[in-house]
C-alpha cells in the first residue's frame, strides 16, 4: 500500500476523538491498588497487634510513603503522553531523594552512638526493602495498564516511575504491619523499598509498555 | 512545509471530526516524519517508508494523547523517535542474511519512493474477523458508520470500537513484520 493510500484509508469517515478522562482513572488506580495492599497486608502479613497504641507512629510512617507517592505522580502524569518535558518534575523527585538521605542522618546522629546500628537496621534484617514491592505489584500492574492506554514513549523512565509510585502505594499499606518506628529506619528503608520497586519496574515497564 | 502552527490548526480541526483537515495533517506530517526517517537511515528508502506508515498509524490511532498545552510538533517527533527507536531495536534481534550470491536482479529505476516494501493490505487480513470487516466497509469501501452496522449488524459503536482497536492492532502487526 502506498502512503498516500494510506492516509486516506485513516482519515476516512474520522469522528471526533474523545477526550481521555486519565484524572478519574488514575485516582480509581491508586484506590484500588491501595485497597488490594492493605488486604494483603491484613491477610498475608497481619496487622501489628499494638495498632491501638502505635497510632501515631502508623500514621507518621503512612504520610512519609504518601508523601513519597505525591512527589512522584507528577513525573507519572507527564509521562503518559508524549513530547512532554520533565522539567521540575524530575528535579522533585531528585530533590526528595537528597532530603531523605539527610533526614536518615540527622535522625541518626540523634541516637546515642551504641544504639544507633539498631535504631538503623530495626533490629533484624529491614524486610520491608522487599515487602514493599511485594505490596506494589498489584498497583503497579493497574497502572501498567492504564499506561497502555496512553502512548509512553520513554519506557524505562516510566516503568520506573509507575514502580516508585506503586511502591508509595506499597508503603503505606505495609506501615500497618511494619513493627519498627525509628525515623532513621523509616527513612533509609522505606525509601530503598521504594527504590527497588523502580528498579524493577523499570526493566518490566521497558518490555511490558511497548506499543 | 506547514509550520508548526499551521500543523497543529489542521491537527485541532481533525480532532473535532473534520475529516479534510484530519487528512492535510497526515499528509504534511507525513512530509516531515518522511525527513525524519530519511536522515536517521540513510540509504533505506525503504525502511523509511515503512516507518513513515507506521508513525502515521501511531499519530493517527493515539490522537487522544496529545497534550494542546505543548508543541504539537514535539509530540509528533516524541512518536517518530519511538518508533524509531523500537525498528532499531527490533532490527539487532534479528539475524542479518548475507546478499552474497544472491541475485539481487536490476535496481528498478521507476521505484516508487513512497511504496513501503511491507503490504498494509495483507497485514489487515491478519486481523480478527470483526475488526477486519469494519475496517474494509468504512475506511476501504467508504461507507459510512451507520451503513456498516446495518451491513453487519452490529451496533455503531461496536463498529467505531472495531476500527480503533484494529487499527491500534495494525500498528502492532507493522512492529512485527520482519522487515531488513
Amino acid at each position: 500500500m502506498k502512503t498516500d493510500h494510506l492516509i486516506d484509508m485513516l482519515a476516512r469517515g474520522v469522528e471526533p476523538a474523545e477526550r481521555p478522562r486519565w484524572k478519574r482513572r488514575m485516582v480509581m488506580t491508586l484506590l484500588v491498588g491501595l485497597v488490594v495492599a492493605v488486604l494483603l497486608v491484613a491477610i498475608g502479613l497481619g496487622v501489628r497487634p499494638d495498632i491501638g497504641a502505635a497510632r501515631m507512629p502508623i500514621m507518621m510512617k503512612a504520610m512519609f510513603s504518601a508523601l513519597c507517592a505525591a512527589v512522584i505522580l507528577p513525573l507519572v502524569v507527564q509521562l503518559m503522553r508524549p513530547g512532554r518535558p520533565l522539567g521540575w518534575r524530575i528535579g522533585a523527585v531528585a530533590l526528595f531523594g537528597v532530603v531523605c538521605v539527610i533526614a536518615a542522618v540527622v535522625a541518626l546522629m540523634g541516637e546515642m552512638p551504641e544504639s544507633r546500628w539498631e535504631a538503623w537496621m530495626g533490629g533484624s534484617f529491614p524486610w520491608c526493602v522487599v515487602l514493599i514491592p511485594v505490596l506494589a505489584a498489584p498497583t503497579a500492574a493497574l497502572l501498567l495498564w492504564l499506561m497502555r492506554a496512553f502512548a509512553p514513549t520513554r519506557l524505562a523512565l516510566t516503568g520506573a516511575a509507575i514502580g516508585a509510585l506503586s511502591g508509595g502505594v506499597g508503603a503505606m499499606a505495609y506501615a500497618m504491619y511494619c513493627p519498627t518506628d525509628s525515623m532513621a529506619f523509616v527513612v533509609t528503608w522505606y525509601a530503598l523499598g521504594i527504590a527497588l520497586s523502580a528498579a524493577i519496574g523499570a526493566v518490566v515497564g521497558a518490555k511490558l509498555l511497548r506499543w | 512545509m506547514a509550520d508548526e502552527a499551521q500543523l497543529r490548526a489542521l491537527f485541532l480541526q481533525g480532532l473535532a471530526g473534520d475529516q479534510a483537515a484530519h487528512r492535510a495533517f497526515l499528509t504534511e506530517a507525513a512530509g516531515l516524519l518522511r525527513a525524519f526517517f530519511r536522515n536517521r537511515l540513510r540509504g533505506r528508502a525503504e525502511d523509511a517508508e515503512d516507518l513513515v506508515q507506521e508513525a502515521l498509524v501511531a499519530l493517527h490511532t493515539r490522537r487522544d494523547s496529545y497534550d494542546p498545552s505543548y508543541p504539537l510538533t514535539a509530540w509528533m517527533y516524541a512518536i517518530a523517535r519511538y518508533r524509531l527507536i523500537d525498528f532499531l531495536r527490533r532490527a539487532k534481534h534479528r539475524a542479518h542474511a548475507p546478499l552474497d550470491g544472491v541475485d539481487v536482479g536490476e535496481v528498478d529505476p521507476h521505484y516508487d519512493a513512497s511504496d513501503a516494501k511491507r503490504d498494509v493490505n495483507t497485514l489487515l487480513d491478519k486481523l480478527p474477523e470483526k475488526q477486519r470487516t469494519a475496517i474494509r466497509l468504512v475506511k476501504l469501501e467508504e461507507k459510512s458508520v451507520r451503513e456498516a452496522a446495518d451491513l453487519t449488524g452490529l451496533s455503531e459503536s461496536d463498529i467505531k470500537i472495531s476500527i480503533h482497536r484494529g487499527l491500534k492492532a495494525l500498528m502492532r502487526l507493522m512492529g512485527q513484520e520482519q522487515t531488513t
